[in-house]
């Protein structure tokens, strides 16, 4: 017969009474603490996995309208541009008709000005050719000139008087 | 123009005095176209007239000088 010891009976008694009360007193908070930590943590990096998510997406919609406002920067700096040129073109239009225009009145002030030189010029000569014929004729006339010019001009002079004389007449 | 005694003045301008020839030659050129007894002649001398002659008879004018030809002369040039 096998003889068991009290003591040791009474041993494992003890220790399941410890085991128990362990289980009791400290696993269950052990485990219940843990649980609830746990539970922490995920909500935690579920949390923060969201706003993981919206700042990404924030991320994205802020790289979405530096997009469109680089292109919408482009197009403003392209329409500029395109004005510039626009705007230069017709400065230089306007300028080179105001150029031409200035050319145009400088010409033809120009030339009513050689016109009226050539004109007074003219004159001039005329005048002094006609005054120098009348000296020349002036210094030349004599009595035997004057009588031919006498007899000869007003032989012509008479002569158209006869004729119209004549013609009325005749008319009449 | 008449005179006192109903004659026409008949005015004749000359650049020099007339001379009795000139004047011959002015009556007998003037007797073609009226009668020289019922003209009477007023002289003047204008020299730049420079040669040739006018004569003023009622309301013929009949202007031969070389002033006026020139004149003619100038105003076709121009």
């Amino acid at each position: 017969m096998i003889s068991i010891d009290r003591s040791i009976i009474f041993q494992i008694i003890n220790f399941l009474i410890l085991v128990a009360l362990l289980f009791r007193f400290l696993f269950k908070p052990v485990v219940q603490a843990l649980d609830k930590r746990s539970n922490h943590i995920r909500e935690e990096m579920e949390k923060i996995e969201k706003e993981k998510k919206a700042a990404e997406e924030l991320r994205l919609k802020y790289e979405e309208e530096s997009k469109n406002i680089h292109i919408k920067y482009q197009e403003m700096q392209e329409y500029a541009n395109q004005e510039a040129v626009k705007i230069k073109s017709k400065i230089i239009n306007e300028a080179y008709q105001e150029s031409e225009k200035i050319k145009q009145t400088a010409e033809e002030k120009a030339r009513i000005e050689i016109d009226k030189l050539y004109s007074d010029l003219k004159l001039d000569i005329i005048d002094i050719s006609t005054e120098m014929a009348a000296k020349l004729l002036h210094e030349r006339i004599d009595i035997s000139k004057q009588d031919q010019l006498i007899e000869q001009l007003l032989e012509e002079a008479i002569n158209k008087i006869e004729i119209k004389t004549d013609v009325q007449h005749g008319k009449q | 123009m008449v005179s006192n005694n109903n004659k026409e003045i008949v005015k004749i301008i000359t650049p020099l005095p007339m001379t009795l020839s000139q004047k011959k030659i002015v009556k007998n050129k003037l007797s073609r176209i009226g009668s020289i007894d019922q003209m009477v002649f007023q002289e003047e001398v204008d020299p730049s007239l420079i040669g040739g002659i006018i004569i003023i008879y009622g309301e013929i004018l009949i202007d031969c000088s070389l002033r006026t030809q020139l004149d003619k002369m100038k105003e076709g040039m121009i």
